[in-house]
């Protein structure tokens, strides 16, 4: 540019100016921002470059530009000069570094140092040798002057070294001439081709072609075991015979036969067979291919059995392909074409060719008609047919004999062989030759009438089989008793005559029976079957069954198995049938025991009968049924308490909500939850004065009371306190009245307590427990009267702190020798009379508080509160006898009726009775409350207190709920029974 | 035949085999697209019946499982069974949730309040139990126990716990109410089913009778004869459209009633042996079939 720096800024510059500078200044900078980059990279990519950036160009013939690794060798380490260390414990090993280490492979090679061949040189056996004389023999060609002149090819003169793999093979120990399979095999393989081989000719299932194909196959093939040697022998390193010369005008590497190789194989094997004759080299390949695709369609060979040559098929050829061929090649020409249809046909014999048109016609037959009347099943002659074919004609009608027992015999002996045929009467005259009973058979006075009647039975019985056969399998159920006392050979029932079984004298028909050697039975009279023997009425087909089942159930007998066509019936019927027979029969045999029995009722139990079978018994079962229609379905009702939880889940409003709840304790928790923190207030303030009661029992009632009052205590405890005044006035209102020295005795009693602390303890666990059930208890039927905090202070019912507590007192009190349960329970009573003492104090409280009337019948309860003391430490034994049966009387309210409470409050005032039945369990309407307004505000009050003194806890069960009822009530009686004892005691 | 009767499921569409031993009993879900299947070979299946594919089998109980339910929003199943504790399962992971305990004896049925919140459950220990499924506790939280025997089938509306027993009554325990009502049918109780409309209360009795008693006054309305119920808890149910009755009986057979007048409209064998559950499609004419041969069988 040529521009001076200084004069630039005062010169105008026109044009752009070639920025040489600028260029150079731009690689630069991008080399310096680079740099930074470079030094990220690892240190063999990291390439040097001048100071403008640009890479070092060097080494054109190395490379060009220079290499990673800061130009070195390309290694990490180069040519690193290192210091030469060796001590006593590490020595150097001493590298011996030739010239080799620094090249590798293609140097050494170019340098012609010895790189690791294959060599010929140690071959110790024969090639080396010949080698050798080979070598000695040129070299004396050469010497010596030639016949010939010019040089001879080596191949045509000298013997080629044989291949690698010869050498190899003769190393393995094979040589020259031998074949290469194992002799062992190769004898075994052909022995068991000539035992095939010989297994076809005495079968003569092969044809002369396949013989022949298979004789010129071993025979190839050993040729060509053989041959191929001496070619490998001979042909030394000649180039390898291409076997499959390609022939056919498929692509190249195309396989038509890819994916079928039985047919490449087949057909290779059909163009050796055709180019037998032609040329040599075809069928040596044909040959030299094993048939390796065709095995043995499953000769022995399992799925997982590995193939060998073995397993070759030899009968493949004969039966597998022959007709499953494919013409494979369509480019052939026509007349190939043909050419092969004629190997196909007919085998090697080529000049034979397909005629274009057969006279030949296969000729076809229509089958024969079959006879509209065929219905292919042979019908067998039966004995039966062919007596009555024989007896077609009727023997003269001839008198029956006198003998009534020789007819019935006659008669009976005609049935069986009508039925049974001939051969029954063969048997019988077997029979006859010992027996001159049977003398009718063949000569004789009954001879003529046996014939007649045999006829008879005959004539009846085709009769009867006749449509039994076109009837269908039903027919059999359509019979009727008669049908089948005829099929029976029954003689029809008549009840004048008498010539029913039953009007037969029981000896001659015994007799009879063993005549006849218990071949036959008469059939079962039904003429003395009650009603109730016949439970097959409705289906009287049946019951005939039913009878000739009992027949053979309870006499013996030979009789044929087919008595009955029943067999028309499927086995399952049949044997279904039997069972109901069974239970019938049963019921039958018990009937005639117990005749009022209704057999069917026993029939039906039996469970798996057959449907008509029960609607049988259905128009008998009909009848209690109406009975129990009259009774039943009968609606009751009754109170069904669900839990709340129960409710909730349901989405259903509580019925029971809010009110008094009997078993389940958990009510609605609605007004636990409203009074909540009052009633903890409360107990708090319980539990507080309890512990104060105690200390302040020395104390003169009145300062006591103050304390309290300006302790915790503000209008609603007083009120509270009021309560149990009310209470003490309906239980003792018809007591005398005694003015408040209450005071005093607390202190007598109060002294005997132990410790406050663990007072304080005892009140606090009893507190609240108490509490709980005093709600419980004052919810249900809320007195307008009734001691709350004194009870609930002292309700200790066997919380060992409380036994501790008062155990001192306990040894005195207690002289008896109640059960350890009830001494805890007297542990309570003191409790109690303890717990009186400080309600006294409040009462005194309350004095203030209370109306006048009230007052006086406070002060009453105060008075017997005094008797306490004295009396309860000296309690006799007779009394603990009485507390206790008491006790356990509570206890079996309690389980039934938790709050009907004691007898012993029975003579408390009316109110409370009241109040106590509809404590029941089952009350329909628990708030049914007769008493009256007055009562009812007081109850109101009380209902209050009652929510207040509810604790928080509200998840024990039921159990729990229910124990503390009982201890409540019991509690209540302890206490009451205290009190009137100090009243006697006073009095 | 009316055109109705006509269209009673009595083809057999596909047998849905795969218990081995008894099928206790088979249910449709609430909306008919799959079923439960329940039985002798402890495991409950649940099945496309439409297509007969298994969809799940449910493994946990330890003896027969006597009866299947589940939720109305599918996601959960209950059953109970010989091993006296009702499973209240996961349906999709096959999972059991929880267990509930306290009956003392077997459990012959169980069943899902509406909301799916409440599982009641009948026993062979004469209580019906309801247990809470949103709790963790395993106790239930009401017992009734003022059956005279063995309860056999519970049945939920919206308000109230209907019960049969073996003591021949039917014991509807009315929520809102507070009220037991007593039902005494004179024979025992196998199964109870509601009519579609709740009005109606169809009872399966063991003197081969079902039973259909109005619910409101306990008036007997009709009697159902002809199937054979003598000692196998077998259950009955109405058609969807409360037109029919159907039955099974221990022949093997599957009985249609009329509803009003009592005849039998048809009645054809379903299984070869004791047909255990009937239950009828709550849309479709359709019907499953259980029995004691180990096959539940789809009627269209």
């Amino acid at each position: 540019m040529g521009f001076d720096n200084d004069s630039e800024q005062d010169l105008v510059v026109y044009g752009t100016p070639i920025e040489r500078e600028e260029d150079t200044s731009a690689r630069k900078r991008r080399a310096v921002a680079e740099a930074g980059q470079l030094r990220a990279l690892p240190a063999w990519k990291q390439e040097v470059r001048d100071e403008e950036g640009r890479r070092r160009f060097h080494g054109a013939f190395t490379g060009g530009f220079s290499a990673g690794y800061y130009n070195t060798v390309g290694t990490k380490e180069g040519w690193t000069p290192q210091t030469f260390t060796s001590s006593r414990k590490n020595r150097t090993e001493v590298k011996k570094q030739s010239i080799y280490s620094f090249l590798d492979e293609e140097d050494i090679k170019g340098m012609g140092g010895n790189a690791l061949e294959t060599t010929q040189q140690y071959d110790t056996f024969g090639s080396t040798a010949t080698e050798y004389a080979r070598k000695q023999a040129s070299k004396e060609q050469k010497e010596r002057p030639s016949a010939i002149p010019g040089p001879i090819p080596d191949e045509l003169v000298v013997p080629a070294t044989t291949s690698i793999g010869m050498k190899l093979l003769m190393k393995m120990g094979w040589h020259q001439g031998r074949s290469i399979r194992d002799a062992h095999a190769d004898s075994l393989y052909e022995s068991r081709r000539e035992a095939r081989k010989a297994f076809l000719a005495l079968s003569g299932v092969n044809n002369d072609y396949e013989k022949l194909q298979i004789g010129s196959h071993k025979s190839g093939k050993d040729e060509s075991v053989k041959g191929s040697f001496e070619e490998i022998h001979a042909s030394g390193n000649t180039a390898v015979y291409v076997l499959h010369p390609k022939q056919d005008l498929h692509g190249l590497g195309f396989d038509p036969f890819k994916h079928a190789p039985e047919f490449k194989d087949r057909k290779r094997l059909q163009k050796s067979a055709r180019d037998h004759n032609k040329s040599d080299v075809s069928m040596r390949g044909s040959l030299l291919i094993s048939n390796s695709g065709q095995y043995a369609p499953g000769f022995g060979i399992g799925a997982l059995e590995e193939l060998g040559v073995e397993d070759e098929d030899i009968y493949a050829s004969g039966f597998a392909y022959e007709h499953m061929e494919v013409d494979v090649e369509p480019s052939k020409t026509a007349s190939d074409g043909n050419y092969k249809l004629e190997d196909r046909k007919r085998g090697v014999f080529l000049s034979f060719k397909i005629a274009s048109g057969s006279e030949y016609k296969l000729e076809r037959f229509d089958p024969p008609e079959i006879p509209t009347d065929f219905d292919g099943r042979h019908k067998f002659q039966t004995p039966v047919q062919a007596v009555n074919n024989i007896s077609d004609l009727a023997p003269p009608e001839v008198p029956p004999p006198e003998d009534i027992s020789l007819r019935l015999l006659i008669e009976g002996c005609a049935t069986m062989v009508a039925r049974c045929g001939k051969h029954i009467e063969d048997f019988y005259k077997e029979k006859s030759k010992t027996n001159p009973q049977f003398i009718f058979l063949n000569e004789g006075d009954g001879c003529s009438y046996y014939a007649r009647k045999l006829w008879e039975y005959q004539q009846k019985y085709i009769d009867q089989q006749r449509p039994d056969a076109t009837k269908s399998k039903s027919s059999s159920d359509k019979l009727t008793a008669e049908d089948r006392g005829k099929i029976l050979g029954e003689k029809p029932l008549d009840r004048s005559t008498k010539s029913s079984s039953s009007s037969f004298p029981a000896n001659e028909a015994i007799q009879l029976r063993s005549n006849l050697g218990d071949t036959f039975v008469k059939p079962l009279s039904l003429d003395g079957t009650p009603e109730y023997q016949k439970p097959f009425r409705n289906d009287p087909a049946k019951q005939a069954r039913f009878e000739q089942f009992l027949k053979d159930k309870y006499e013996g007998g030979l009789r044929p198995a087919n008595l009955i066509p029943a067999s028309k019936m499927s086995d399952a019927d049949r044997a279904r049938e039997r069972l109901d027979f069974e239970a019938a029969a049963e019921t039958i045999e018990k009937g005639k025991e117990k005749k009022s029995m209704d057999p069917l009722s026993v029939l039906g139990l039996t469970g798996i009968n057959e449907q008509r079978f029960v609607s049988s018994t259905e128009s008998e079962r009909s009848v209690p049924p109406r009975d129990e229609n009259s009774m039943y379905p009968r609606r009751d009702e009754f109170e069904w308490r669900p839990s709340p939880i129960l409710c909730k889940r349901f989405d259903i409003v509580d019925p029971f909500m809010g009110k008094p709840m009997p078993v389940q304790r958990p009510r609605s928790k609605m007004d636990t939850l409203i009074f909540m923190s009052d009633s903890t207030k409360k107990t708090n303030d319980i539990v507080e004065s309890s512990s104060i009661e105690p200390q302040h029992t020395a104390v003169a009632g009145t300062t006591e009371a103050k304390a309290k009052g300006t302790a915790t205590v503000p209008d609603i405890e007083t009120s509270n306190m009021q309560r149990p005044v009310d209470l003490y006035k309906a239980i003792f209102s018809d007591d005398s009245d005694d003015d408040m020295d209450e005071p005093v005795i607390t202190e007598l009693v109060d002294p005997v307590k132990t410790s406050e602390g663990a007072n304080m303890v005892l009140n606090r666990l009893v507190a609240e427990d108490f509490l709980e059930s005093l709600g419980k208890e004052l919810g249900l039927d809320v007195p307008p009267e009734k001691p709350t905090l004194p009870n609930v202070l002292f309700r200790s019912e066997t919380l060992p702190i409380a036994n501790a507590a008062v155990m001192s007192r306990n040894g005195k009190a207690t002289t008896c020798q109640e059960v350890e349960k009830e001494s805890s329970l007297d542990k309570a009573e003191v409790a109690n009379a303890s717990a009186d003492a400080p309600s006294g104090n409040d009462e005194k409280l309350d004095l203030k508080y209370e109306k006048h009337e009230l007052r006086t019948k406070k002060s009453r309860s105060h008075s017997s509160h005094h008797q306490i003391q004295s009396g309860s430490p000296a309690s006799d034994s007779t009394t603990d006898q009485h507390r206790s049966r008491k006790r356990r009387s509570h206890h079996q309210i309690c389980s039934g009726t938790p709050d009907s409470d004691s007898s012993i409050e029975h003579h408390r005032s009316k109110k409370r009775k009241s109040h106590s039945r509809h404590r029941t369990r089952r009350s329909r309407s628990p708030y049914a409350d007769s008493s009256s307004d007055s009562q009812h505000n007081k109850r109101k009050r009380c209902e209050k207190r009652h929510h207040r003194t509810r604790t928080p806890d509200t998840d024990s069960s039921d159990h729990e709920h229910k124990e503390r009822y009982k201890s409540s009530s019991r509690r209540s009686s302890d206490k009451d029974r205290t009190r009137r004892r100090s009243r006697h005691h006073k009095h | 035949m009316s055109s109705a009767a006509q269209k009673l499921p009595r083809s057999e569409a596909r047998t849905l085999s795969g218990h081995e031993g008894a099928v206790l009993a088979v249910r449709f879900n609430r909306d008919g697209n799959y079923c439960l299947s329940c039985g002798k070979d402890r495991t409950l299946r649940l099945w496309n019946p439409h297509t007969g594919a298994l969809v799940k089998t449910y493994k946990s109980h330890g003896r027969e499982v006597r009866d299947v339910y589940s939720s109305s929003d599918n996601a959960k199943l209950v059953s109970c069974g010989g091993d006296r504790q009702i499973f209240y399962w996961d349906v999709a992971s096959g999972r059991v949730i929880r267990k509930f305990r306290g009956h003392n004896s077997e459990i012959n049925a169980v069943k899902f309040n509406e909301f799916n919140t409440v599982v009641v459950s009948a026993g062979y220990d004469q209580t019906v139990r309801a247990f809470d499924c949103r709790s963790q506790s395993s106790d239930p939280i009401q017992t009734i126990d003022t059956f005279q025997d063995s309860v056999m089938s519970v049945n939920i509306t919206s308000t109230e716990i209907i019960a049969g027993s073996v003591d021949g009554t039917v014991r509807t325990f009315d929520i809102r109410m507070g009220r037991e009502t007593v039902d005494n049918l004179g024979h025992p109780v196998n199964c109870i089913s509601l009519s579609n409309d709740r009005n109606c209360l169809l009872a399966n009795c063991l003197d081969s009778t079902v039973r259909l008693i109005d619910k409101s006054t306990g008036e007997l309305l009709q009697e159902y004869k002809g199937h054979i119920c003598k000692s196998f808890k077998m259950d009955c149910c109405l058609t969807n459209d409360d037109a029919f009755v159907v039955g099974g009986s221990e022949d093997g057979f599957v009985f249609f009633w009329e509803l009003v007048d009592a005849p039998v409209v048809a009645s054809f064998r379903a299984h070869s042996s004791v047909v255990t559950s009937v239950s009828y499609h709550p849309t479709k004419a359709s019907m499953l079939t259980s029995s004691v041969d180990g096959t539940v069988r789809v009627w269209t």
